[in-house]
């Protein structure tokens, strides 16, 4: 059974359905999201079971013909890199649904575009063909565009337009170097694993085509100094509009470095590999200092994501510059491992900021105090999710990040030296949100103040489930990311 | 050249020029239909003659010679211009019946429609300076009147402009002619390589012929017309406007430069300069216009200046062909779906708020044909602009596939400017439903970019 492509599409036949239907009520709507949903996560979770076969090539690989004459299919499959993405990205888009099933307004293209942005989300992450995966990378932009501008805050039209222009700039270059792999390929080839087993290009053509794509993916991770769409996306972005964003399209810039910079520049990589260091330890650290400097919660952890996704970015970088076999691998595996820590963390605390925003009408830290008492379970779920996300050890960030550095030291001890100080910045920051926001006295007005419940709670206790297990047991998932970059390099 | 004329046999020549031919037919027989105030017959005469002249064209995929001694060229460019163009001059006419239904000239309009195509196709098999002329001359009489159907002041004074503009630029073209002729002693376009090393000969004809095909495609600087006389007439004379004498004019010129030599006049640094300025200068003026017509006609411009990519790259590239007749047929669909959503909706950009919400299948299509003009995949326009970048790319031209690309960026904050108001504002009135001519436009839109295989197999 073609059980991936099964989990990318089905998502997509519900959105369908949605549209055939002709405005069907919200019920009817959000069961069909749930059913859609549900069933692509059981068929990535099938894709898990079934596991993969060899050590470094593409497992479960489904492929149709599509333009041969341009050398084009539709080819499909997964190794330790992608699949724990997808498996990330199908509980995210599952529980961002269960989070919204409170959604009344227009719920039925709600939904719709949930759906349909879930399946570019997979596809991106297991296209083995380069048109396919520009074809899926370029179509997230379009239902995230429709998601912000449609059921946002405020300000959720410029953010969506900004969104929008900002990472079609990034997705443009990698175009044009994937036309450049294309052109250098001999026979002329859209496939991903010829690309990967022999990088077609050399020399300035292969260091341009790197460039492209270092802006690109850039922009999609973001990197400092490519990151201004992302507070304004994140804080406009309705709450499971943020968890996708951070939690699933993030990761496809980071994805992208590891598949397309370091799998098919490889050279060009390694040779610029001290300065995409540079710019991921300023991204990291900027990050840090930024969030520290905000007073609304939601935006604070939009930019936690800066700082989280330059130390995926430095471990990447040392991965391109490292020499021998074990530390590119050791970089490698907390890189991935740090991708999927980041969608469960994050997202867990986007949708406890959302929950908050949604019950006290505000996300000020100025204004909150004391609410434990008055909110236990959400106080509780947010100081569990952001001892994650500062790195604690037993919670999911701690193995990624320890790999991450340990990886770095190997290549830059003093990069890694510096970037460690954004840990202490992040524990800093969240320690002064936990005690602004839930210590202290309580104010009257938040006493009333209802706890998590239904949805919001079914779908915040799966992720800290994750969080939790990941900490404890990151090796379930290290043993499938460790098998395929243990072979990734020369 | 006369004395082998007289041996050859003119009937075979004829038979591959049957999509012409038939076209002309069509439009004397709409014409002669209208004469007797049958102007209904002139409709479906019309309709029927040019799907059944793009029939004509499909025995003659894969063929690559030429007739009449070598001026007219039956090859990839000038079959598929009759493929695409002749479908899109019908959805044209059906597009503009409920405009011009009950008025006086009504069968004129679509006999004019099918002669001004003529001039299209003549243009895009051209193998002789004397035929680019004919094509200039021939699909430039027909949009005059085209233009000034409306007979109001507005009509009268874009036809002008156009007239005016279009005879200057036209001698224009003559003259620089002159001098290929006088340098090469011929007057086919397949002799041009004897301009080598003649400097002045060749630049004064390159520069005569990017002033006459540059009007006629709407190429900046040679664009100033085109917001005005798309403004003036019926909408449909704008979505015909922007899509059959463009692509014409622009295979046309396809046809010229490829048998130029390497170093004429350094033609290629001098077609990317004017892509470059085409679709900078298009979406930037696009950006601030407030009537959608202008808006798209400036979108037109800048549409112009991407299949400039591929004219740079011809001979160069294996992909220029192919790329050129990609985009040919997706921005015919892509355009001609545009303009007839805008046809029904109303030409104000105020006149689209709350379109998407009142009727979603009409502004799906909007987003659809939007975002392929913009080149989001998987619709016909993203395979139209891969294939351009990576002959541009296959051609040394890197620098013209970035330019290329910001201005796609620069293109979507054109057409967002279109989709936000659709979107983001509740209708205060009944909005239309999607027209016959914008669904079929938008269901290409769509097929041609799932199975572009189909087109890309058929050109080589």
């Amino acid at each position: 059974m073609p059980l991936l492509s099964i989990a990318v599409f089905v998502p997509f036949l519900g959105a369908i359905a949605l549209v055939l239907l002709r405005k069907p009520g919200a019920r009817t709507a959000h069961q069909i999201g749930l059913v859609a949903s549900g069933s692509s996560l059981l068929a990535s979770a099938g894709v898990a079971v079934r596991g993969l076969s060899g050590a470094s090539e593409f497992s479960q690989v489904e492929q149709i013909d599509w333009i041969p004459s341009l050398g084009s299919a539709y080819r499909v499959g997964v190794d330790g890199i992608s699949l724990p993405l997808v498996l990330l990205t199908g509980v995210l888009f599952f529980v961002s649904l269960v989070y919204s099933l409170r959604v009344r307004d227009r719920a039925a293209a709600y939904v719709a575009f949930f759906l349909s942005l879930e399946t570019t989300c997979l596809g991106a992450f297991v296209a083995l063909d380069l048109v396919l995966f520009y074809v899926f990378f370029e179509l997230t932009l379009v239902s995230m565009y429709f998601i912000i501008a449609g059921w946002g805050h405020e300000g959720a039209q410029r953010a969506a337009l900004l969104f929008f222009l900002y990472t079609l700039l990034g997705s443009l270059p990698i175009l044009l170097g994937i036309v450049a792999l294309y052109l250098g390929s001999d026979p002329h080839t859209f496939d991903i694993r010829q690309m990967i087993a022999a990088p077609p290009l050399a020399g300035v053509a292969a260091t341009l085509t790197f460039v492209a794509f270092l802006v690109g993916f850039g922009i999609k991770t973001p990197v400092f100094p490519f990151h201004t769409w992302l507070p304004a996306a994140h804080v406009e972005a309705p709450t499971a509009g943020s968890v996708v964003l951070a939690g699933v399209l993030l990761k496809l810039g980071t994805y992208g470095f590891v598949r397309f910079a370091l799998q098919m520049t490889p050279d060009a990589f390694r040779a610029a590999a001290p300065w995409v260091a540079a710019l991921a330890v300023v991204s990291a650290l900027y990050g840090a200092f930024v969030a520290l400097a905000q007073t609304d919660l939601k935006r604070m952890v939009a930019y936690t994501s800066v700082n989280h996704m330059g130390y995926v970015v430095l471990a990447i970088a040392a991965a391109a510059a490292a020499s021998d076999q074990p530390v590119r691998a050791l970089g490698l595996d907390g890189a991935v491992l740090q991708m999927v820590s980041h969608g469960v963390v994050t997202g867990a605390l986007f949708l406890l900021v959302g929950a908050l925003q949604d019950r006290a009408g505000t996300r000020e830290m100025g204004a909150f105090g004391g609410l434990l008492r008055a909110v236990p379970l959400l106080g509780w779920a947010f100081i569990l999710a952001a001892f994650a996300s500062l790195g604690l050890p037993g919670l999911a960030h701690f193995p990624a990040e320890f790999q991450i550095f340990l990886g770095a030291f190997g290549v830059w001890p003093v990069a890694s030296a510096i970037v460690v100080l954004g840990i202490l910045v992040t524990a800093g920051l969240y320690l002064r949100a936990i005690q602004a926001t839930f210590l202290g006295e309580l104010g009257d007005r938040w006493r009333a103040l209802p706890d998590l419940h239904g949805s919001d709670l079914w779908a915040v206790a799966p992720l800290l489930g994750l969080a939790v297990l990941i900490g404890i047991a990151p090796g379930v998932l290290l043993d499938v990311i460790h098998r395929t970059v243990s072979a990734v390099g020369p | 050249m006369s004395g082998q004329m007289a041996q050859m046999p003119i009937g075979p020549d004829l038979l591959r020029q049957l999509p012409a031919l038939i076209t002309v037919a069509t439009a004397v027989l709409a014409l002669v239909a209208q004469m007797v105030a049958r102007p209904r017959w002139s409709l479906w005469i019309t309709l029927g003659g040019l799907l059944v002249a793009s029939a004509m064209a499909v025995p003659l995929l894969g063929a690559d010679e030429t007739v009449f001694a070598g001026t007219y060229r039956v090859d990839t460019l000038s079959t598929w211009a009759a493929l695409v163009l002749l479908p899109a001059t019908a959805l044209v006419v059906a597009l503009s019946e409920p405009e011009v239904r009950g008025t006086p000239r009504e069968g004129a309009v679509y006999s004019l429609l099918a002669f001004t195509t003529v001039g299209a196709l003549v243009l895009a098999g051209a193998g002789d300076v004397m035929f680019v002329v004919l094509g200039v001359l021939i699909s430039s009489l027909g949009a005059f009147g085209l233009v000034a159907y409306g007979r109001d002041d507005r009509a009268t004074e874009a036809a002008m402009k156009y007239f005016v503009f279009g005879s200057v630029s036209e001698a224009a073209m003559i003259f620089g002619l002159t001098f290929w002729f006088g340098a090469t002693g011929s007057t086919l376009l397949g002799d041009l390589w004897r301009l080598e090393g003649a400097r002045l000969p060749a630049a004064a004809g390159l520069l005569g012929v990017l002033v006459g095909l540059g009007y006629k495609a709407a190429i900046v600087p040679f664009h100033f017309w085109a917001p005005d006389a798309y403004d003036g007439g019926p909408v449909a004379v704008a979505a015909y406007l922007s899509v059959v004498p463009k692509v014409g004019a622009l295979f046309g010129l396809s046809q010229v430069v490829s048998g130029l030599p390497e170093s004429a006049a350094n033609w290629r640094f001098i077609v990317a300069v004017l892509a470059v300025l085409s679709m900078t200068y298009g979406n930037l003026a696009a950006l601030v216009q407030s009537n959608v017509i202008r808006l798209l006609a400036y979108s037109s411009i800048a549409q112009a200046g991407y299949f400039l990519l591929g004219v740079v790259a011809l001979g160069r590239s294996p992909l220029a062909l192919q790329s050129l007749v990609v985009f040919g047929a997706a921005y015919a669909a892509m355009n001609i779906g545009t303009f007839a959503i805008i046809a029904r909706v109303g030409r104000d950009i105020h006149s689209l708020a709350g379109y998407g919400r009142a009727s979603p299948v009409g502004g799906a299509a909007l987003v659809i044909c939007l975002l392929s003009l913009v080149g989001v995949p998987p619709l016909a326009g993203f395979f139209g602009k891969l294939l351009l970048f990576s002959a541009a790319l296959d051609a040394d031209f890197s620098w013209l596939a970035v330019v290329a690309i910001v201005n796609s960026v620069l293109s979507l904050a054109v057409y967002l400017r279109l989709l936000v108001p659709a979107y983001q504002l509740p209708a205060d009135k009944p909005m239309p439903s999607l027209g016959a001519v914008a669904a079929t436009s938008t269901a290409l839109v769509v097929a041609l970019g799932i199975a572009i295989q189909v087109l890309v197999s058929r050109v080589n």
